[in-house]
């Protein structure tokens, strides 16, 4: 992939490969071979690069976000235990196994599925949510998530497996439905969303890492031809 | 201490380890201790007066209640699980049990000890990519008291693998600017494929200090092409999970020097060297052979190493002028 002395820092490669993703929106398909097994390379690769993009984000916006709903969720010990109704966000945590068996169509399945939803739940998290500039980190973050569950629709399609039913990406969630009566529960709904949040981008590398090895090696050469190696 | 089923008022001598102690420390036929050391560990007896019966012994063990231990967790074989492994700031001097416990969310997970190291437990994640904190907390007891200390962390933080493997440095034929360096996964990373790790390389010359370093984010080998010519280096390797965690210790430092053309004139400069250091060891010896006229110790050993000495001197000598 990059071998480098160092010199180009994770900012400006993600933020290429989110430009990818994001004017492309579909999986380009290469000037090489119009096959969909490569375009799948391609698209998971991309895909990967998106999680990686996107984790970085998240770091400074979750922090600004806690910050925003001040103590204790911006402290780096809190640990709460886990209330029922936060089950409504989608949890990447899995059995060790089950997560090793899963197909590929399985295992792009539930990221998009996943990432669907959190999507929803991000969009409608407090419109008046602190600052403009927190507010306008929001937007940016939604519409690159959105790109990422664009990209995961485009891996899945060119593999040939079908969209998993019931999940519209992008559809924001009507106004009120997480709204809670209670100002901390509200908030602790926030917490585990963006807790879940960054646990899935975490898992989504490893999950593409595992699709990138079901890549046939005779695309791998291609692609690495054509970077010029 | 009592002496047993001694009364108070009976004559009797207190020894430590076999030394009689004092008159002024009994109260009565009681020994007692005060401001108690670590140098009054050992053997006590108490002997009745006259007969010299023995009517009580006991070993004293001066110790002190625990500090707070010290307690690490690392997973250096992500997904398998972690480890966990603590020690005591400073010793106790009597005997020390330690329990530990790991609580993940609502349950309370086994850390199975290792048989070596000591002081070292290893746990198996059950669930992968998980949003709870695990919590662990190791407490220290003895005789004196006890001590305990808690990590709560997530799962993702304490990724840290073991530093690579075999790294292997070697010149390059016909270039006298480049090593190849190849190293091997740390043998601890279950799963390589699924788990791939990056790299960071760090050379420099002996002769100088700052370090180049060299990020990679795959393959286990890489080619220096920009290394000075004839110059010793000093090259190491760290590993790091591709996506988590933290790196890893360096390796193992490796030494290689870059290929350099055999030059024509050094042969006959040896030749010269050889001669005129035989004939000066005989005519001027160097000052630090005195020592070995001066020694006690004769015998063709001794001879022998005044004469390598002797020589090693005058090529140096001879080298300089």
């Amino acid at each position: 992939m990059l071998n480098v002395a160092g010199e180009i820092s994770g900012d400006s490669w993600g933020i290429f490969a989110f430009l990818c993703a994001a004017l492309c929106n579909l999986p380009a398909v290469p000037a090489l071979n119009g096959t969909d097994e490569l375009g799948a390379g391609q698209s998971i690769q991309k895909t990967y690069d998106l999680t990686r993009y996107l984790e970085h984000q998240l770091r400074t916006l979750a922090g600004t976000y806690l910050n925003y709903l001040g103590p204790p969720f911006n402290e780096p010990d809190f640990n709460p235990p886990r209330l029922a109704r936060a089950e409504r966000v989608p949890s990447a945590t899995v059995d060790f196994d089950l997560w090793r068996g899963l197909t590929d169509n399985a295992r792009l399945a539930a990221n998009y599925r996943a990432y669907s939803r959190l999507l929803c739940y991000l969009r409608g998290l407090d419109g008046q949510a602190g600052t403009a500039e927190l507010r306008h980190s929001l937007g940016h973050f939604c519409s690159s998530l959105q790109g990422l569950v664009v990209s995961i629709a485009g891996v899945m399609s060119s593999l040939g497996y079908p969209l998993p039913a019931g999940t519209a990406a992008g559809t924001p969630a009507p106004a009120g439905a997480s709204a809670s009566p209670n100002d901390f529960l509200k908030k602790m709904d926030d917490f585990w969303l963006l807790k879940e949040l960054q646990t899935w981008l975490w898992r989504s590398a490893k999950d593409f890492n595992r699709l990138k090895k079901k890549v046939p090696p005779a695309v791998v050469t291609l692609r690495l031809e054509a970077r010029g190696f | 201490m009592k002496c047993g089923s001694m009364d108070w008022d009976a004559a009797v001598t207190w020894t430590a380890n076999g030394t009689d102690i004092d008159d002024s420390r009994l109260n009565g036929s009681y020994l007692v201790l005060r401001n108690v050391d670590l140098m009054q560990s050992g053997q006590y007896s108490c002997y009745e007066g006259s007969s010299w019966h023995l009517k009580y012994q006991t070993y004293l063990r001066v110790g002190t209640p625990p500090k707070e231990p010290v307690l690490m967790c690392r997973s250096n074989n992500y997904p398998k699980g972690f480890y966990c492994s603590w020690h005591l700031p400073s010793p106790t001097y009597i005997p020390n049990s330690f329990n530990i416990s790991v609580i993940h969310g609502t349950r309370e997970m086994v850390c199975e000890k290792d048989i070596f190291p000591k002081n070292r437990c290893h746990i198996r994640y059950l669930q992968l990519f998980s949003t709870v904190k695990y919590k662990v907390t190791l407490t220290v007891t003895n005789a004196l008291g006890k001590n305990s200390t808690t990590l709560t962390f997530d799962e993702f933080t304490i990724v840290k693998p073991d530093p690579p493997e075999n790294v292997v440095a070697k010149p390059v034929p016909n270039n006298p600017r480049r090593l190849e360096v190849a190293w091997q996964n740390p043998s601890s990373w279950p799963d390589p494929e699924s788990f791939p790790l990056k790299f960071f390389l760090r050379y420099r010359p002996l002769i100088l200090d700052q370090w180049q370093h060299v990020e990679l984010s795959d393959g286990t080998s890489h080619t220096i092409t920009d290394a000075y010519a004839g110059k010793e280096y000093i090259i190491q390797v760290a590993a790091k999970d591709n996506d988590i965690g933290t790196w890893s210790d360096w390796s193992v430092a490796v030494h290689a020097t870059p290929w350099m053309e055999e030059p024509k004139h050094l042969t006959t400069e040896a030749q010269v060297t050889e001669t005129t250091s035989t004939s000066t060891s005989s005519f001027m010896p160097p000052p630090t052979t005195k020592i070995c006229d001066k020694g006690a110790v004769v015998g063709s050993g001794a001879v022998a190493v005044c004469w390598t000495a002797g020589l090693v001197l005058a090529a140096y000598g001879v080298l300089f002028i």
